[in-house]
């Protein structure tokens, strides 16, 4: 569907119309998984019955009324700050929010039941740094609980390359577009370095560093009010960075944009490392959908003292002293956004269910994983890398 | 911009466009108050088996003596504004979250104000979050002393980044640099003029924070200062109503929990130091109420919004906080398991102070004793 039909719109809550045509305007941007399940979506709006149409949205736009809002129009782009800001502190915000999630439960049960798509199998791989302070007590106890520690017989750092290019390597599948294969979210930049992996998609922390600097630089000009926020954020989204970025990210305009987006969303993702590897995972699972995902953490500096208080900063700028390494605070950091990965993923209908996910610490011999029934991993004694690798490339044919 | 030097410290005394100001006078509510708010703080990472590890005093020390509320909700907007904009009307707030707005209804200062005419130089508030503005606390004396630590690093960014490293004798020229120039952006711009711009009491101040930039604490993190700057307040000028807010823990934003974890940590050692010195003044040992209480949770593990980062959800772990009332209004120590609101605390606090919080939509907590 190319355009919403005008009269769809209109029945529409007011509230749902900025966002969806933000989308529709930019519908060239959305990846093929966020363009089937609008075009579903809609789809099935449109085939309902007027009548049936006011009985999922009418308690919406009852709590709309007593909002207050803006008055947007049907033509509306979108969103700004100032909007949302007072969609937010409205008093019905948390009844006008639960309805919303109630109606888009409605929707995608509906679309599902139509559906006729083979599901997809799934692989998710975390991988620690090396040179944390491991505690010999188990890392992850929520996860262990529900996955078991495979032996392999090397550390993984030594079959990471192997394991990861044979995943990237792996046959194409038809209902896979290139797109939606394989992406990676790393702290450094070993795996865009790395030939092997060129098919994959790769966002690095560190390879995007000047698109992170230039994007700092223009917030922190931001005066302390709504109208300079949505100026500043109203540059930043025109601001032109494919000359910053020579990799996938300044080719391939989609995936400049998510990762504009994934900047201007906040969380932590242009000044921490690992940070941007979890919300960019969290990203990447809820609009790309990829088939593998890999993620890749890494030990993050320790704050200097002062510069600490601007985090809005990049702190070598404030304070020219070397970098030291904090691998405890990094390993505290990491375990939780490691989980938080598989949270993103396992509560995803696509991936529920269906994933295999793997937990690897580079000097270790063995990796914690989390897998459906049917995962076919060979019964007994330690793993080599092409064993893995194969059995993982099975389960993902 | 103009470089300064130490030496021109001296001639902040003679600063002659800063309003010279009358003293504390007036009549005084028959009670002191002092409320400490913290950022977001899940109960899973502080009143829980697995969370009061990260707050010894406040489980080990201060529990034992006080009234605790286990369970006091947020029922209104999750930002920082709104929140204590709420917890000082007794009414839940929906004003900008940017703080461009006062609070749409009379906080505790007016009512202390008001109805005992009491001077602005009895309530203050001393806050380490940049979310908040001077606007938080209409008609009290507002110092936004984390934003004052930010703005001295941004001049130092800005302007003198050639120097080796950022040390501690530059922060303390550039801070007195932004109280010199800037003061009005860092709030020290107040509804009527207050005792700590006298230029004698200003100079006393700077002399302190020299001592304590210098010294062996001196403030790597907002929260520090904050406290300084609180101590220094009820050293000197012993107001009646004082709120303090700490927000180290608000790194969290950045998705870092050891510094999150740290935050909380470092917020159970700052109240704890707080109190100690409330019971080492005269003029509060026997007769102040010290409330602590966090200003909402955090999200969920697994939650859309990203889980601790924000405080964003309609969830218990983001709704459902606690309460620790110490000193007077705590007498008899209890842990009160009944749910209260954010909102219960204005009227409950000026029933201390002798005042009735009339446009409050909380109600009285019965075991204040008053």
């Amino acid at each position: 569907m190319a355009e919403v039909p005008r009269e769809l719109l209109a029945k529409l809550p007011r509230t749902f119309v900025p966002a969806l045509n933000e989308q529709m305007r930019n519908r060239h941007l959305l990846f093929p998984a966020e363009q089937r399940t609008l075009d579903a979506q809609l789809d099935w709006l449109a085939r309902l019955p007027d009548a049936t149409l006011r009985e999922l949205f009418d308690p919406l736009k009852q709590i709309e009324a007593r909002m207050n809002l803006p008055r947007w129009e049907l033509n509306t782009e979108r969103l700004s700050i100032t909007d949302t800001g007072i969609l937010v502190r409205s008093p019905y915000y948390p009844q006008w929010r639960a309805r919303v999630a109630q109606i888009f439960e409605q929707i995608d049960a509906g679309v599902r039941s139509r559906q006729k798509t083979t599901p997809v199998n799934r692989l998710v791989l975390c991988v620690l740094p090396a040179g944390l302070p491991l505690p010999s007590a188990p890392i992850w106890p929520r996860l262990e609980n529900q996955g078991r520690w495979v032996a392999l017989d090397e550390p993984f750092a030594a079959m990471l390359e192997t394991f990861a290019g044979k995943l990237v390597g792996r046959p194409h599948r038809a209902d896979v577009e290139p797109v939606e294969r394989t992406w990676a979210l790393e702290y450094n930049s070993r795996l865009t370095d790395w030939k092997d992996c060129a098919p994959a998609c790769v966002l690095s922390f560190q390879a995007l560093g000047p698109i992170r600097r230039e994007f700092l630089l223009r917030l922190n000009a931001i005066h302390k009010d709504l109208h300079s926020a949505d100026a500043a954020f109203d540059d930043l989204r025109r601001m032109d960075f494919h000359k910053l970025e020579s990799g996938a990210v300044g080719q391939e305009e989609r995936i400049r944009e998510f990762v504009r987006n994934l900047f201007l969303s906040g969380n932590g993702s242009m000044l921490f490392g690992n940070s941007f590897v979890q919300w960019g995972a969290s990203e990447v699972i809820r609009r790309v959908q990829p088939q593998t995902l890999l993620c890749s953490f890494g030990i993050r500096p320790k704050l200097k003292p002062f510069s600490s208080v601007v985090l809005f900063e990049d702190q070598n700028r404030a304070n020219p002293v070397a970098d030291e390494p904090d691998p405890q605070g990094s390993l505290v950091d990491i375990v939780l956004l490691a989980e938080y990965v598989y949270l993103s993923a396992s509560q995803h209908a696509t991936y529920a269910g269906r994933t295999v996910f793997l937990f690897a610490v580079p000097e270790w011999s063995r990796v914690m994983m989390v897998a459906p029934q049917g995962f076919p991993l060979p019964a007994a004694g330690r793993l080599a890398a092409a064993d893995l690798a194969a059995t993982a490339t099975r389960w993902l044919a | 911009m103009r470089r300064r030097t130490l030496l021109e410290l001296a001639g902040l005394a003679a600063a002659s466009r800063i309003a010279a100001a009358g003293g504390p006078g007036g009549p005084k509510p028959a009670s002191k108050i002092v409320l400490v708010t913290l950022g977001g703080i899940r109960r899973q990472e502080s009143f829980s088996p697995d969370g009061v590890v990260n707050i010894p005093h406040l489980y080990g020390d201060l529990l034992p003596q006080s009234l605790f509320y286990t369970e006091t909700w947020n029922e209104g907007v999750t930002s920082h504004f709104n929140t204590i904009s709420s917890i000082l009307t007794g009414v839940w707030q929906h004003v900008d979250d940017w703080g461009s707005q006062p609070p749409a209804h009379p906080t505790l200062f007016h009512y202390v104000q008001d109805q005992l005419g009491a001077s602005p130089a009895e309530t203050w508030v001393v806050t380490s979050n940049k979310a908040l503005t001077a606007n938080i606390g209409p008609g009290a004396n507002v110092i936004l002393s984390k934003q004052l630590l930010v703005e001295a690093v941004e001049r130092i960014i800005r302007g003198y980044s050639a120097r080796a490293r950022l040390d501690r004798d530059m922060l303390l020229e550039e801070l007195t640099a932004v109280m010199q120039d800037d003061y009005e952006r860092i709030g020290w711009n107040v509804a009527s003029p207050s005792t700590i711009l006298n230029p004698e009491m200003k100079q006393a101040f700077m002399a302190a924070l020299a001592g304590f930039i210098r010294g062996p604490e001196g403030p790597t993190s907002g929260d520090e200062l904050t406290c300084f700057v609180a101590q220094e307040v009820l050293r000197r000028l012993s107001p009646s109503v004082l709120v303090v807010n700490f927000s180290d823990m608000e790194v969290a934003h950045s998705g870092t929990y050891s510094l999150y974890l740290a935050g909380i940590r470092k917020a159970d050692r700052l109240v704890y130091r707080l109190w100690q010195f409330l019971q080492s003044l005269a003029e509060y040992k026997n007769g102040v109420t010290m409330v602590i209480m966090s200003e909402f949770g955090r999200d969920p593990d697994g939650s859309s919004t990203n889980g601790f980062f924000n405080h964003r959800s309609n969830t218990e772990s983001n709704r459902c906080t606690w309460m620790m009332v110490l000193g007077q209004a705590a007498r008899r120590p209890a842990v009160i398991e009944r749910p209260v609101r954010q909102i219960d605390l204005a009227p409950s606090l000026g029933a201390m102070l002798g005042v009735t919080c009339r446009q409050a939509e909380g109600k009285l907590l019965a075991e204040f004793k008053v």
